[in-house]
């Protein structure tokens, strides 16, 4: 008996080195339901397959099984949308609400983009400005899957992963393929892709080329900044994996992208045009070798470095003379260790330990050539039981022990219950962080060219105040000057609650509650005047906000070529210490002849940028050749200026118009290697030059690829 | 001299007969703000629309947009404009050039004047705080505070826009002592400010336009 049990797990790790094998966890660790298997005769139908999820535990899971709820955004829905930045399919995901300024950011829950961790194959990307991170520098043409979780996840993934978490997993597919694709489209737009991959016997490498190309555009008819400039993007991804023994793997991950954007700024002043002409550089590299052993067939262990550089140069030349010329180089290197442990059915149990050196260099810091670090030490534990059939808890915990600031801890339970076989209820709660980042603590930078304000980080001000004083250079000392101190990561404990209804393999219901208090947010404040009564602003831990919504997402199959999905996120947010103000009668808008009144509550629209509706659509056909697609992505307005003066948003205040985008496309195959794809994105040709600078008007384009897929011959 | 300073008192009588006549109106006063300079009063409330205070005619050598940096003197007492002749005399309360206020007091002016900015609704404030809270001009530093977010306006960098702070008052004691509160309600012409997408050259051309309303107390 006991050899039979062992003949048939060689012969599963023989068959799980040729294909499974690469989605880097054996099928042991999967907690297969026997329920679900009853479905399959409907999901082949349907031509559904049972996906799995890692992001959520960070070991495979099927997605019907997960407790903390997680979005696959498939490889297939990516091509048929026409998709070719990660920010261009993420637009179109229910509750996701991209923001311009300082590249793409995703706002997620209501939270900002600083406080979304964007991961590739589950390690996280640096180089943010301001705090964003552009998603417009991520080429999607080799993307398996994307997936999305929401809520705080710090549990597992540490400082960022505070509103949820982006994990971007590419395809390592084992086998022998060819795939290119060419797309042309409006404003001089080229995309090229071109994968291969080769596999053979113990060996499997692949490479994913990407260029982009685009002319940009210009909406804004006499604006001193760009809307979309010039832009030239090269990314090159190689992947080699080499399945050592039957128990051993070796993956090794390389990524290179490059980024120049070229930009002509024309400033009119009082009949006065400067040109000045602009070039920003971005260059991203990571390396990420992986090693994964089996000790036996309930103990799994996988070592991970990852090292990643990013790079940024922009500068502007006036005249030949540079005005402005800014600097950063963004290191992060990790050592990582996880341990999966399974010890039966009802039991599972996953560990690590990390250590994380960080590193920027930048010219807005005192000392441009001292780089400024950050060892992070961390563990973290997981784990799963299943008390009775129908129930799954995951509870876990990460401690980040950092050398800059005060420590994080980070916990977090989730629950699964399985009414029934088609209605399941999930409820998490945890704590997310965002420990501060360099330019909070280290920023030096004086703005020259408008005005002489100075920015100064948390560990810097004292010391440049104090200094500037001494050399009497200080007009002023505001009260938030003294408040100045360490700071602290910030923090956020998020409460999910939600239901999956699938009455049947047609119909698909999801509706989620989210709650979200956010403490110790780090503002920007006034503490001391220059002399010349230019400003000087440093970073203070000082709001707390909240945001709470609801979200649901229904997908019905009407048959199997015809299907619609609709999405809805409903979103409250509010700063805190604003609603105190408010309910103690201290806040005040104008009337209609633009005298102060006071405000009442009901006035009060929250945190700016945020809409309270957002709602997406999508009808598409498919048949075995054919598919064609429309969708559609709706925003209610939402608060971009505080047009009344009185420091917050209001009714009263400036609003970005609410606005439908609606794009489509279509496709087909020829002699099946062969498909053109035409589409057109936003046929409305919806334009807000201010509040949507990143919004083309319609644009059309044309894709034509060819795959040549060879089975492995095992 | 003599004579200059019976014509004043004269022309002083003058104006003040003038706004009484207007306080005891029965016809409904047009408070239509059409960009002209205005003053009418209403229940002892006088509100002034579109008082110049030193718009903008060019730019200087370091490409900031300057006036002719001189101030608007205005007499809340008369409801009207002081000459600037006048500028070191007690003839008026307060003073406009850009978003700075004078008081005559001080560096300013040799009057008993003198401000303090309280927050809450004009029509709840009745009476003035404790002498000690009203401040003198000391230039550079003036009773009512420059700059955004310290005194009575709020600068919005990006879109270059000067919004007054809702909810200001401006406690203003006037040259001869008279104690006034005063709120202001736009720094644009015509009582509109900009919209935040319209071109700088409209940004500049139309701010520098006061509209206020004040009462004594």
């Amino acid at each position: 008996m006991k050899g039979l049990k062992y003949f048939f797990f060689v012969i599963f790790l023989f068959a799980s080195s040729t294909a499974t094998y690469a989605q880097k966890s054996p099928a042991l660790f999967t907690t297969v339901n026997p329920a679900d298997s009853s479905h399959h005769s409907h999901l082949k139908q349907y031509n559904i397959k049972e996906e799995t999820v890692v992001t959520a535990t960070r070991t495979e899971r099927k997605l019907s099984n997960v407790a903390i709820p997680t979005k696959i955004i498939t490889q297939k829905s990516i091509k048929q949308a026409g998709s070719m930045r990660l920010s261009d399919i993420l637009q179109e995901q229910s509750g996701l609400f991209l923001t311009s300024g300082f590249g793409t950011g995703v706002q997620m829950q209501g939270l900002n983009p600083d406080y979304t961790l964007i991961m590739i194959n589950g390690e996280p990307l640096v180089g943010r400005t301001s705090g964003v991170l552009d998603l417009n520098r991520l080429a999607v043409g080799n993307i398996k899957k994307i997936e999305i979780v929401k809520g705080p996840s710090s549990s597992l993934y540490g400082s960022e992963a505070m509103a949820g978490v982006i994990n971007i997993i590419t395809d390592q597919t084992p086998n022998n393929k060819l795939a290119t694709s060419l797309r042309y489209g409006t404003y001089n737009t080229k995309d090229f892709n071109c994968n291969t991959t080769f596999s053979k016997g113990k060996f499997t490498f692949s490479h994913f080329l990407n260029s982009y190309q685009s002319d940009g555009f210009s909406i804004r008819p006499y604006a001193v900044e760009r809307t979309v400039a010039p832009i030239w993007r090269l990314t090159n991804q190689f992947h080699t994996s080499y399945q050592a023994s039957a128990k051993t793997k070796i993956d090794i991950d390389l990524r290179y992208a490059y980024e120049h954007i070229q930009n002509e700024i024309a400033v009119t002043n009082n009949g006065i045009i400067t040109y000045s002409k602009g070039n920003e550089y971005h260059k991203d590299f990571n390396l990420n070798p992986v090693i994964t052993h089996l000790f036996s067939s309930k103990l799994k262990s996988t070592l991970r470095l990852y090292a990643t550089n990013y790079n940024a140069d922009q500068n502007l030349n006036t005249s030949g003379n540079s005005i402005y010329d800014d600097q950063l180089n963004h290191q992060f290197v990790r050592v990582e260790n996880q341990t999966d442990y399974y010890l039966n059915d009802k039991i599972s149990f996953n560990a690590g330990i990390g250590y994380v050196q960080e590193g920027v260099k930048s010219n807005r810091y005192e000392l441009n050539s001292a780089r400024r670090t950050n060892n992070i030490n961390y563990v973290f534990a997981q784990t799963e039981i299943k008390p009775i059939e129908k129930i799954t808890i995951i509870a876990g915990f990460r401690y980040d022990n950092n050398q800059l600031f005060a420590a994080a801890f980070s916990p977090k339970i989730a629950a699964m219950y399985k009414a029934t076989e088609h209605l399941k209820f999930n409820a998490s709660i945890g704590r997310g962080f965002k420990a501060p980042d360099f330019r909070q603590l280290y920023l030096n930078f004086t703005n020259t060219a408008a005005g002489g304000y100075s920015v100064f980080g948390a560990l810097e001000a004292q010391k440049q105040i104090d200094f500037l004083q001494s050399i009497g250079q200080i007009l002023s000392i505001e009260s938030d000057f003294y408040k100045l101190k360490e700071l602290h990561p910030e923090y956020a404990t998020g409460i999910n609650f939600g239901l999956q209804y699938n009455p049947n393999q047609q119909i698909q219901f999801d509706l989620s509650f989210f709650r979200n208090d956010v403490e110790n947010l780090i503002d920007t404040r006034l503490v001391a005047y220059h002399k010349s009564g230019a400003q000087i602003f440093s970073y203070l831990n000082l709001k707390n906000a909240y945001t709470q919504g609801v979200e649901s997402q229904m997908s019905v199959k009407i048959t199997p070529q015809f299907a619609v999905s609709a999405g809805y996120q409903y979103l409250l947010t509010a700063d805190k210490d604003q609603v105190k103000e408010i309910e103690a009668g201290r806040v005040y808008t104008i009337d209609a002849g633009g005298f102060a009144r006071r405000m009442e509550l009901s006035e009060y629209v929250g945190l700016p940028n945020r809409s309270k509706h957002m709602a997406n659509f999508k009808l598409s056909y498919e048949n075995e050749n054919y598919f064609t697609n429309l969708r559609v992505i709706y925003r209610s307005k939402w608060a971009v200026n505080d047009k009344d003066g009185n420091g917050l948003y209001n009714s009263n205040d400036g609003f970005a118009n609410a606005f439908a985008q609606i794009n489509i496309a279509a496709g087909k195959q020829f002699y099946k290697q062969f498909r053109a794809q035409i589409g057109c994105d936003n046929i409305g040709n919806y334009i807000d030059m201010a509040n949507l600078p990143n919004l083309a008007g319609r644009t059309f384009y044309t894709t034509l690829s060819y795959q040549f897929n060879q089975k492995n011959k095992k | 001299m003599k004579k200059n300073q019976i014509l004043m008192a004269m022309a002083m009588v003058a104006s003040s007969f003038y706004a009484c006549t207007e306080d005891n109106t029965t016809t409904p006063i047009d408070t239509t703000n059409n960009g002209t300079f205005k003053v009418y009063t209403l229940n002892d409330v006088t509100e002034v629309q579109n008082l110049i205070a030193d718009t903008i005619i060019g730019t200087s050598a370091q490409g900031q947009p300057v006036g002719t940096g001189h101030f608007t003197f205005f007499s809340l007492k008369n409801r009207a404009v002081v000459p600037l002749t006048d500028s070191a005399t007690s003839n008026w309360d307060v003073a406009f050039r850009g978003t700075t206020i004078l008081t005559n007091a001080g560096t300013s002016g040799p009057g008993m004047g003198g401000a303090y900015t309280h927050v809450g609704i004009f029509a709840d404030v009745s009476s003035f705080n404790a002498d000690s809270t009203i401040r003198t001009d000391a230039a550079p530093v003036y009773a009512i505070k420059t700059g955004s977010n310290k005194g009575w306006y709020v600068y919005d960098g990006p879109n270059n826009l000067i919004t007054p702070i809702p909810g200001r008052v401006l406690m203003i004691r006037g040259a001869d002592g008279t104690l006034y509160k005063l709120e202001i309600n736009n720094y644009y012409k015509g009582g509109v400010t900009p919209l935040t997408t319209a071109t700088s050259a409209i940004k500049l051309s139309t701010q520098r336009y006061y509209n206020f309303r004040y009462k004594a107390l």
